[in-house]
């Protein structure tokens, strides 16, 4: 009930900011850029479009992105002083941290849910393999969250949304390269462990080709739920100090 | 209402707040004053449940504020010394959040209510980045009051606002307590002695004294401090006959007249005129100056700080 109440001032707040829409813009501009490159190179050279071109043009651009979205979601609330009042309300802090990841996540799915009209440009040139989109979708949905909830760690951490943005944009970028940096470790041991932190190693092979595979589910899951559990105990820590 | 019994924080090594027992009853204004830094704040914080005490314990409204927290919580009304808010949110919107949060029943109308009592009602639909200082101060207590709580807190609340608004403010702390047991801490001694039913007075993490304003004063009051201005002699004469009067502890020689603090429990006023009288001068003035609880916890405070 109250994740609920901290969800709904979230999404009012998205809905009524400025920042907001200007990242959803540049969410949008930048997945109808890729599409429509996408769209013209196929019909040029008579190939068939990936229909998860959208999704995995976002693996890269929610490294980018979820810093931005969630990196006021609790760091404002420790500069302005709201986090007292928060912390002094009848709710307990995994409701605070649950409601305001929720939030952040569901801005997302909303822009993820207006790019599902390139999907229906695409059907009307070609017949896609909704299939290959709908597992696609999936996955980057999962993916965000994870970004999102990595983000809102940050926040947690620090009353200056400059830093906690800046070191969720370090984190997720490592987490993006790692599987690069996998395929160049001499060490099969260490590669694999650092392919296994990866977030493109389990997003790529997978959903980017409509496969959902229940280890990349868990994996993703796994760090949204890590990443909540860290932020619950930062905000208690708070309570320490 | 509030039970405080043996109430301890510490940090690391540094102990913010030492040991307090008091309680504040069912409508009772109760004043915490106290220099900053003296520990009030954090006492207040260990109240609303914000942080857990180190040692000994709370409760509000019967519910202990570690405990029981959530209970203890909602029966708690808090306005924090800067007032925290969402710039972005209207008045209404942002009264409704915390209504919501906290439980209140019938959260609409509650809003409504509480933004009339606040003289808010006609800014209802205004961004909070455009209110003013004094209206921001009432936005807080609006949040603090909307859920009707049995108990509440607020830490300073009339720092930094014009002093219009500062009486209006302690006008609306002291009509809390008709309702509400209210405990409220200031640094400013005239404030806590016109709204306070009880105040107490703690320093460096004690309370090193309470009471009632009036019955502080005259426990605590060490003796009487008199002016008196004499005529028909010179200074070093009047001097020496003041100097033969027993029961004064100090004397001080001002632009006009003089300065005699007594010693404790002594009253030379009739000596003093009688024997003013058989030397032939006369006695042009003599009257009582009031000690105020500010010289009180000037001294107290300052007793503390000569024996550190």
């Amino acid at each position: 009930m109250s994740t609920w109440i901290v969800l709904r001032r979230e999404i009012a707040h998205y809905a009524g900011s400025p920042f907001a829409y200007l990242i959803g813009f540049a969410f949008l501009f930048f997945t109808g850029l890729v599409f429509a490159d996408e769209l013209q190179t196929s019909a040029v050279a008579q190939t068939i479009t990936n229909p998860a071109v959208i999704p995995s043009v976002l693996s890269l651009l929610m490294v980018f992105i979820a810093p931005l979205l969630t990196m006021r979601l609790l760091a404002e609330e420790r500069r302005e002083g709201t986090l007292e009042l928060l912390l002094t309300a009848p709710v307990t802090d995994g409701a605070i941290v649950i409601g305001k990841f929720l939030g952040a996540w569901s801005y997302y799915t909303v822009l993820l849910l207006i790019t599902l009209a390139y999907q229906i440009v695409l059907s009307v040139v070609t017949l896609p393999d909704f299939g290959h989109t709908i597992g696609a979708y999936i996955g980057i949905w999962l993916y965000g969250g994870a970004t999102l909830a990595v983000g809102l760690f940050f926040s947690s951490l620090t009353e200056n949304q400059i830093v906690a943005a800046f070191f969720s944009l370090i984190t997720l970028l490592i987490l993006w390269l790692a599987d690069g940096a996998g395929r160049v470790i001499g060490n099969i041991d260490i590669a694999r462990i650092v392919r296994v932190l990866s977030l493109q190693a389990h997003y790529a092979p997978s959903f980017g080709f409509g496969l959902l595979k229940m280890e990349d589910i868990a994996f993703f899951l796994g760090i949204i739920f890590i990443m909540l559990f860290l932020s619950i105990r930062a905000l208690e820590s708070t309570r320490w100090r | 209402m509030i039970e405080v019994e043996q109430l301890t924080k510490r940090y690391g090594t540094f102990t913010a707040v030492d040991h307090i027992t008091f309680k504040a009853k069912k409508g009772e204004v109760v004043g915490l004053l106290g220099p900053n830094g003296a520990g009030k704040t954090t006492t207040m914080r260990m109240l609303t449940g914000f942080m857990p005490p180190t040692e000994g314990t709370a409760s509000i409204a019967g519910y202990d504020v570690y405990d029981d927290s959530m209970e203890a919580r909602r029966n708690v009304g808090y306005m924090p010394e800067r007032i925290p808010v969402y710039p972005d949110m209207t008045v209404k919107a942002y009264v409704m959040f915390w209504a919501r949060l906290r439980g209140a029943r019938r959260p609409a109308s509650r809003v409504d209510e509480v933004l009339q009592r606040v003289q808010l009602h006609d800014r209802r639909s205004t961004l909070i980045r455009h209110l003013s200082k004094g209206m921001r101060q009432r936005l807080g207590l609006a949040q603090a009051l909307v859920h009707d709580p049995p108990v509440v807190i607020l830490d300073e609340p009339t720092i930094g606002i014009d002093p219009k608004q500062v009486i209006e403010v302690r006008e609306t702390v002291r009509r809390l307590g008709e309702q509400h047991t209210v405990l409220f801490s200031t640094h400013i001694l005239s404030e806590a002695e016109q709204v306070c039913d009880r105040v107490l007075i703690i320093d460096k993490g004690h309370i090193i004294a309470q009471g009632k304003p009036g019955e502080l004063r005259d426990k605590l009051q060490s003796g009487m401090t008199l002016h008196v201005q004499i005529g028909g002699a010179n200074d070093a004469s009047i001097r020496k006959l003041l100097e033969s009067i027993s029961g004064i502890a100090h004397l001080e020689k001002q632009r006009a007249g003089w300065l005699i603090k007594t010693q404790r429990g002594a009253d030379p006023r009739a000596e003093l005129s009688s024997r003013i009288a058989k030397v032939g001068y006369t006695l042009l003035e003599m009257r009582q100056e009031g000690a105020s609880l500010e010289s009180i916890f000037l001294e107290l405070v300052g007793k503390d700080e000569d024996g550190a």
